[in-house]
């Protein structure tokens, strides 16, 4: 994998708050924040994949139905299943519709553990250095760095509880609350400037 | 590079690193009558644009060679795409990177994952 575009943009700006905060801890604790952080990101991915997997299940299942049902009225007089076909095609640009949106999130998905991948990767070469693992300065950056990687507003509020000292527990409720959300409006924001 | 053919004789760019989502792209807008044209990333895209006019491009942020805010910088920079509407397509919905995408040129933000039905209708509404 090139790690090399998921490499964040230093010109972005930092959380200092959270960063102090994240200073103040020893490095096994750094350690086991960030691998907590790593885990709780994948559970969030996988749980919205979940998601979007029973909506294409729900999609194509609802597809497999309109197309029967249109086979069948083709066999009957045209006259008379006119107006149904026309309401068993508008179902099926519906259910076509949900499975484009229920596809995305395999692309997302992809996104989020590759961002995941480069963390546990990155984590991994810092604790191998010893000089770095002592300086709370150099933990300082590696959370900068971190942070400016996850860049969908899922992957960000779980960065911010997590490293603002958020229990494994409470990043669950967080993740299901998500998944909640998500379910009553799977689709993205859009801003015309 | 890859293309389709459609009764509209709008053209749309459609830039994006990811073949499924350029799929769902594609179907969404052919669906609606527009003509596709699939790059995988700026550079290709930019490539194309140079020598092919289009009506709208519809990028992705994190592409590898040439992101999609580069991409709109570079495509402003050209007389023939002054006024040509470019909508970013992302699942990044920080503000920092919002505005320097707005800073760039892009005429508009869809956060991903897009619905086709509000997808058309941004595009009717730039177009």
């Amino acid at each position: 994998m090139d790690f090399s575009q998921l490499v964040p943009n230093p010109s972005e700006s930092t959380d200092d708050t959270v960063m102090i905060r994240a200073s103040t801890w020893t490095p096994e604790q750094q350690i086991a924040r960030l691998l907590s952080l790593c885990e709780a990101q994948m559970e969030s991915a996988l749980s919205e994949s979940d998601v979007a997997v029973q909506e294409l299940v729900k999609s194509f299942a609802g597809l497999i139905e309109a197309g029967q049902a249109l086979g069948s009225m083709s066999e009957k007089a045209p006259e008379a299943g006119a107006t149904d076909m026309a309401a068993q095609l508008d179902a099926l640009k519906k259910q076509t519709a949900a499975a484009i949106v229920a596809f995305q999130f395999y692309d997302k998905l992809t996104q989020r553990l590759g961002h995941v991948r480069y963390s546990l990767s990155a984590l991994a070469m810092f604790v191998c250095d010893g000089a770095k693992t002592g300086e709370r300065d150099q933990w300082r950056r590696m959370f900068a760095t971190l942070r400016r990687l996850y860049r969908t507003e899922e992957e960000r509020q779980l960065f911010r509880m997590m490293v603002e000292g958020a229990s494994a527990e409470e990043a669950r409720e967080h993740i299901q609350q998500s998944t909640l959300t998500l379910r009553a409006a799977p689709t993205g924001e859009i801003e015309i400037f | 590079m890859s293309g389709s053919a459609s009764q509209n004789s709008r053209v749309i760019l459609a830039v994006d690193d990811s073949a499924s989502m350029r799929q769902m792209v594609r179907f969404t807008l052919e669906s609606a009558g527009y003509r596709v044209v699939q790059a995988v990333d700026g550079i290709e895209a930019l490539d194309y644009a140079k020598t092919s006019a289009v009506d709208l491009v519809l990028t992705d942020v994190n592409m590898p060679r040439m992101d999609g805010i580069t991409l709109v910088r570079e495509l402003r920079g050209l007389s023939t795409y002054k006024f040509t509407p470019m909508l970013v397509l992302t699942t990044e919905s920080g503000q920092d990177t919002k505005q320097r995408g707005k800073q760039a040129g892009a005429t508009g933000w869809i956060v991903k994952p897009f619905s086709p039905e509000q997808l058309l209708s941004t595009i009717a509404r730039v177009l």
